[in-house]
């Protein structure tokens, strides 16, 4: 199958604003599921609410556009209810990280067999853009007007603290890399998060001094590097695959 | 057979009778026991033991979509973290059932003294206009047979149907023969997740599109809703009316208070409605027509009073059994007072 059958065109255009990194990422996945051709019988896509979130809408299959911060949670049951279906989640870092952070860590530990794509922006775009947990320290948002006083979440921590795990740090530049992120986390049985460094440009970049969406891509382009046989965990500026199917300890 | 069996028990065995295939919650007394009995069932059903209520509620929501006969168990403190996601079955019209023992609030409160102070919480609970189904059984029996209902209304309805318990009748054992009580299941009416481009969302949405700017379709939508409510609600009048001829008062109890008054027929009319929400309007209004005054008995506040004013457009009174003690000889005081 193509992957334009995978997107529902009725609901064209998308809410995001022009140059948005949540579209690059959103194909980037129906690009993966042609190319694994996944059948759309056999997948549902949910999301929580946010920019991000609104993605599941975007589907052409039967989809979950759920309440703020509860995707895992919803995404865990119908994977219970139902262990053929493939279920993607597809959320913001507020909704997966800030909200639902306490889901994050019960639903990894349970090792759900789910696949989470998190768009990681650092920001709560869709409310105009406040601190999130992943915003970077001295970062001035809407909500941290002197620049943010906190570290921001350690998500590769949180997520690779079970023995089995997979955590993967991708980002909306690196779009091969992101794909075959997408790819491996599908495949992983078991609980798979992938985190993709993202933008927002109109309620966040416009805020910090960039100039257009360009910009911004350009800046991770130049950030984050491709590690592809990490020892240990990532460095800060790192992309690259953590996983480990450990299932005693 | 005949066993001696716990409202709780009660609960968990109607719902695997009903079909339930699929069970999460988070430990809160006085509900627990219900997650315990079915905690000996995993492997038959699916069973999370959640990281909290809010995860609880969306994991049934997730199963309801995707095919499961679904259960959540809770008491008040859960019930209030519970709230968005109630609202966002009614939106998704996801079928499931929340069982809510109550016990004296507000927040931890007396626990875990028996109360009956979430009946408005069960209607109005969550944002927004909704009319939910709302039962309350009265005996272990009942507790049994009115889970199973509440799984009918529920598929009937597409919608999250409340039964609620109070903490006295949640643990009050009695001799029963549940293999007597039958009730038939309901099928469900659409099809799981898997089978098409369906777009469940918590919006307002109209073929999977988002409506959110349309006051007319809103309207629309709500008139639909409360239509479908009201129409399941038809065919579930659970009630119970002692009637005696020679009384002048009609007493409206349900729940624990229903069963303390029961000595009281042989002075007063007794009406214990089982399905409170939506009220049952006709029954009510021909039970209070033969009746000079209508007190009800219950252990809030006069939640369940006002409701009753409301709909039958003329005086209550309220006798309110406050914090968690109930006994007949109170009641009994209280109503010579009036
Ligand atoms: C319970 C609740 N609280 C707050 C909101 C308001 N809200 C909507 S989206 C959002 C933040 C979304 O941020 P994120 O998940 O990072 O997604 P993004 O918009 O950046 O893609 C908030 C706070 C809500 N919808 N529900």
């Amino acid at each position: 199958m193509r992957y334009k059958n995978y997107i529902k065109w009725s609901r064209m255009p998308t809410t995001w604003c022009p140059g948005c990194a949540i579209g690059i990422v959103f194909k980037q996945l129906t690009f993966t599921l042609e190319d694994i051709q996944m059948p759309k019988s056999e997948m549902s896509v949910v999301s929580g609410i946010g920019c991000s979130g609104r993605a599941a809408g975007y589907f052409d299959l039967d989809s979950v556009h759920s309440t703020h911060g509860r995707a895992l949670p919803i995404a865990e049951g119908i994977k219970r209810a139902n262990y053929k279906l493939n279920v993607i989640v597809f959320s913001g870092d507020g909704d997966l990280v800030g909200i639902g952070g306490n889901h994050l860590l019960h639903v990894a530990r349970r090792d759900v067999n789910l696949t989470v794509i998190c768009i990681n922006n650092e920001t709560y775009g869709m409310t105009g853009g406040q601190m999130a947990p992943t915003t970077k320290k001295g970062t001035k948002t809407l909500t941290s007007t002197h620049g943010s006083a906190y570290f921001p979440m350690n998500i590769q921590q949180i997520v690779t603290s079970t023995p089995k795990h997979f955590y993967a740090r991708s980002s909306a530049f690196r779009i091969s890399h992101l794909q075959k992120c997408i790819k491996e986390a599908i495949a992983w049985e078991g609980f798979a998060f992938v985190d993709v460094i993202s933008y927002c440009i109109e309620n966040f970049g416009r805020r910090m001094g960039f100039k257009s969406p360009f910009e911004m891509l350009d800046k991770i382009k130049q950030d984050y590097r491709i590690n592809y046989k990490p020892e240990g965990l990532l460095g800060d500026f790192e992309l690259g695959i953590l996983k480990n199917d450990d299932q005693k300890s | 057979m005949k066993r001696l069996t716990m409202g709780n028990e009660a609960v968990a065995l109607g719902a695997l009778k009903a079909g339930m295939t699929f069970f999460a919650a988070y430990p809160i007394t006085p509900a627990s026991e219900i997650m315990h009995i079915l905690a000996e069932k995993e492997g038959e059903i699916e069973f999370v033991h959640a990281e909290d209520e809010i995860a609880s509620i969306h994991l049934v929501i997730g199963a309801s979509l995707a095919g499961s006969k679904a259960l959540t168990s809770t008491s008040g403190p859960g019930m209030s973290l519970k709230q968005e996601g109630i609202g966002l079955a009614h939106m998704m019209e996801a079928p499931l059932v929340v069982v809510n023992v109550m016990r004296v609030g507000p927040s931890t409160g007396m626990p875990t003294l028996p109360a009956q102070g979430d009946i408005l919480q069960a209607k109005h609970g969550s944002h927004g206009d909704y009319s939910p189904l709302v039962f309350y059984p009265c005996s272990v029996a009942e507790c049994y047979r009115y889970t199973m209902e509440a799984f009918n209304a529920a598929e009937e309805s597409r919608s999250p149907v409340i039964l609620l318990l109070d903490g006295f009748l949640a643990h009050l054992s009695e001799t029963v023969d549940l293999s007597k009580i039958k009730v038939e299941p309901k099928l469900r009416t659409f099809k799981p997740l898997g089978h098409g481009n369906r777009h469940f969302t918590g919006l307002l949405e109209k073929g999977g599109i988002p409506r959110t700017k349309d006051t007319a379709y809103y309207r629309e939508w709500y008139q639909r809703i409360t239509d479908k409510m009201q129409k399941t609600a038809n065919n579930y009048r659970f009630f119970e009316y002692l009637e005696n001829k020679t009384a002048d008062t009609l007493l409206i109890a349900f729940g624990i208070t229903a069963r303390v008054i029961r000595p009281l027929k042989h002075r007063y009319s007794l009406f214990c409605p089982i399905r409170l929400f939506p009220v049952l309007e006709e029954e009510l209004k021909a039970a209070a027509a033969e009746h000079e005054r209508i007190v009800v008995v219950e252990m809030s506040d006069g939640q369940y009073q006002g409701e009753v004013e409301r709909v039958l457009k003329r005086d209550v009174l309220s006798v309110p059994i406050l914090g968690g003690g109930i006994s007949l000889k109170e009641i009994e005081e209280k109503l010579h007072a009036l």
